[in-house]
């Protein structure tokens, strides 16, 4: 092969990806801005501790909601809701469930909303447990893991009807 | 509802919730879809907050995503 050739070939392969890219760049979906918590703003620190901590009027205020949904027996916060910022990771990591609730007549309907708009609230994914009375008692009786991790970690109990 | 501490002092309960996300967020970045998903707002509120946030330089605009 001539070198005038080789470099012939070269170009054509050049050409040929350039026209590749071309006809992928269309379908990429556009995200639209990324953006980021800027980490120089002048009070950061202050302001991160003030919006995520945890205050006790909220707590009444998410008792009082919880209620409401039904009869309620039980109903045991903890991940997200005990946060405050300089532990977040620690506590994330090993809570089971954000919020966990046994009920045993709740509307469904009404759950989800009330889900939804607490995440919005929040500000992050909730994760949520919900047994019946009975399947609870079952499970707490025989020390299911799930049960047992979330009541020996770091919880709280907003409703307490089964004296546990 | 009642209004929350927060709401009060901040003036607005969209701003609050806003304000929750992104640091519950960080440090990874966010898109303006996040945020309207994640808050229940409607983009227009979202849109004035962002701009306000990213004038005072609390948030920054990493990527225009072209």
């Amino acid at each position: 092969m001539s070198p005038k050739k080789r470099t012939r070939t070269v170009k054509k392969k050049k050409k040929a990806r350039r026209v590749v890219k071309r006809v992928v760049r269309p379908r990429v979906i556009t995200p639209g801005p990324t953006y980021a918590v800027n980490k120089e703003f002048a009070f950061f620190n202050e302001l991160h501790a003030l919006i995520l901590k945890p205050s006790p009027a909220e707590r009444g205020e998410l008792m009082r909601r919880i209620a409401s949904l039904g009869r309620v027996k039980l109903a045991v916060i903890s991940g997200v809701f005990l946060n405050t910022p300089d532990q977040s990771a620690l506590i994330d990591t090993n809570a089971p469930t954000d919020l966990f609730l046994v009920a045993d007549d709740y509307s469904k309907q009404k759950l989800s909303a009330f889900l939804k708009a607490l995440e919005s609230e929040v500000g992050k994914e909730i994760k949520f447990g919900i047994m019946d009375r009975e399947e609870f008692m079952y499970r707490f009786g025989m020390f299911d893991r799930f049960v047992r991790v979330l009541l020996e970690g770091p919880h709280e109990k907003l409703i307490n009807k089964l004296g546990i | 509802m009642s209004k929350s501490v927060l709401d009060n002092l901040f003036g607005s309960r969209a701003r609050v919730k806003i304000l929750k996300f992104i640091f519950r967020t960080h440090p990874e970045h966010f898109t303006f879809r996040d945020v309207v998903q994640r808050t229940q707002e409607s983009e227009e509120v979202v849109k004035k907050e962002l701009s306000t946030l990213e004038s005072m330089h609390l948030v920054r605009r990493i990527s225009n995503g072209s």
